[in-house]
C-alpha cells in the first residue's frame, strides 16, 4: 500500500512536471508545441495541483521504517534543483532593470513558497494531533515546523542579499519582512517550548495549540504586500513573468518541494523514535 | 544603480545561491547524523530492556 501510493504520488509529480516544466522547455528552446491545446492558466494550475497532490500522497505513503522513500525525494530535488540553478545561472537572461540580481528570485521564490508551505503542514498536523491524538502527528509537527524554520531562515539571508544591490539596504523593517521575522521568531518559540516540557503529551498538546496560534502570521506574510504599503514587490503570476524565467523558477520550485517533504520525513523519523523512547508503556496503549 | 538600472551584482548572486547549498547541505547532514544517532539509542535501549 505505502509503494502504492508513493508510485502514485510519483505519477502526479511526472504529470506536474510535464505541464510545468515539459511544455515550457519544449516552447522556448525547441519550439514545439506540447501543450495538449491547454492554455497557460490551465497548465500551471495542473502543475501546482499535481505537485500538491504528490506531496500528500507521499507523506500518505510515509513509513517510519523505511528510509528509501526520503532519500529518493532528497536525491531528486537535488537533481530539480542543479537543473533550475544551471538554468537560473547561464541561460535565462538578465532581467531589464535588476539585472542579474534577478536571478536570486530563483531561488528566493520557491523557498517562501515552501517555507510557507512547511509550516501549513505544521499546523494541520497540529490539527490532526489534537483531534486523533496520534503521535506520528506529533512527530510530523516537529519535522514540519524545523524545516519550515530552515527555510525561513534561508528565505530571510536570500532576501537580504537581494535588497541590498536593489534597496541599498540589507533589512528595512517594511511589513512584509517584519511579519516572516516574527513568523520566524514564533515558530522558533515553539521548538523552544518543545524542548522545556517533558512529558510527551503535554508537549505533544502545548506545541500544537502553539502552532495553532503561530500559524495566525502566515495569511498575515501573504497578504502583506496587498494589504500594506509594502517596499516589497506583490506576488507575481505566469502573465507577469517572462517566459524564459519560468525554468528556472519552476525547477527550482519542484526541487524544493522534493527536498522539503524528504526533510520533513528524516526529521519526523528522529522525533518518532525520541518519542517512543521517551513513551511510559501506559500511554503507548492509548495511542 | 545606473538610471533606475541595477548594474553589475554577480557577488550578490553567487552569495545567494552559496548561501543558499550551504543551509541545505549542512541541514541534510545534521539530519543523517541525528538519525543515525537517534537509532543507534533506540536499539541501545532495545538490547537493555
Amino acid at each position: 500500500m505505502s509503494k502504492r501510493l508513493f508510485l502514485a504520488g510519483g505519477v502526479l509529480l511526472a504529470l506536474a512536471c510535464y505541464f510545468g516544466l515539459g511544455v515550457t522547455f519544449a516552447d522556448e528552446y525547441l519550439h514545439a508545441d506540447l501543450s495538449l491545446g491547454l492554455p497557460v492558466v490551465a497548465r500551471t494550475l495542473i502543475a501546482f495541483l499535481g505537485g500538491l497532490a504528490a506531496m500528500i500522497l507521499f507523506f500518505a505513503a510515509e513509513d517510519f521504517e523505511d528510509l528509501t522513500q526520503p532519500r529518493t525525494l532528497i536525491v531528486a530535488g537535488i537533481i530539480f534543483m542543479l537543473i533550475g540553478s544551471y538554468f537560473g545561472l547561464f541561460v535565462a537572461p538578465p532581467e531589464q532593470y535588476m539585472g542579474e540580481t534577478q536571478r536570486i528570485m530563483y531561488v528566493h521564490v520557491p523557498t517562501a513558497w515552501f517555507a510557507l508551505m512547511a509550516l501549513t503542514l505544521a499546523f494541520v498536523s497540529a490539527l490532526v494531533f489534537l483531534f486523533r491524538g496520534s503521535f506520528r502527528w506529533d512527530a510530523r509537527l516537529e519535522g514540519s515546523i524545523e524545516v519550515g524554520i530552515v527555510l525561513a531562515f534561508l528565505l530571510c539571508c536570500q532576501g537580504s542579499i537581494w535588497a541590498k544591490p536593489t534597496w541599498g539596504v540589507w533589512w528595512d523593517w517594511d511589513p512584509r519582512l517584519t511579519t516572516t521575522a516574527v513568523l520566524l521568531f514564533a515558530f522558533i518559540g515553539v521548538l523552544a517550548l518543545r524542548r522545556f516540557v517533558e512529558d510527551p503529551l503535554k508537549r505533544a498538546i502545548w506545541s500544537s495549540v502553539a502552532t495553532i496560534i503561530a500559524y495566525v502570521d502566515v495569511p498575515i506574510v501573504y497578504f502583506s504586500v496587498k494589504w500594506w504599503n509594502s517596499l516589497h514587490q506583490q506576488q507575481s503570476a505566469p502573465s507577469t513573468v517572462s517566459k524564459p524565467f519560468w525554468i528556472p523558477l519552476r525547477a527550482n520550485a519542484f526541487g524544493i518541494l522534493l527536498l522539503m517533504t524528504g526533510f520533513i520525513m528524516l526529521r519526523s523519523r528522529i522525533a518518532a523514535l525520541r518519542v517512543e523512547n521517551e513513551r511510559p508503556p501506559l500511554m503507548e496503549e492509548a495511542v | 544603480m545606473n538610471g533606475g538600472v541595477v548594474t553589475g551584482g554577480w557577488n550578490f548572486v553567487v552569495a545567494a545561491y552559496s548561501i543558499t547549498v550551504a543551509v541545505l547541505a549542512i541541514y541534510g547532514v545534521t539530519l543523517i547524523t541525528r538519525l543515525r544517532e537517534e537509532r543507534l539509542r533506540a536499539s541501545r535501549d532495545a538490547n537493555a530492556k
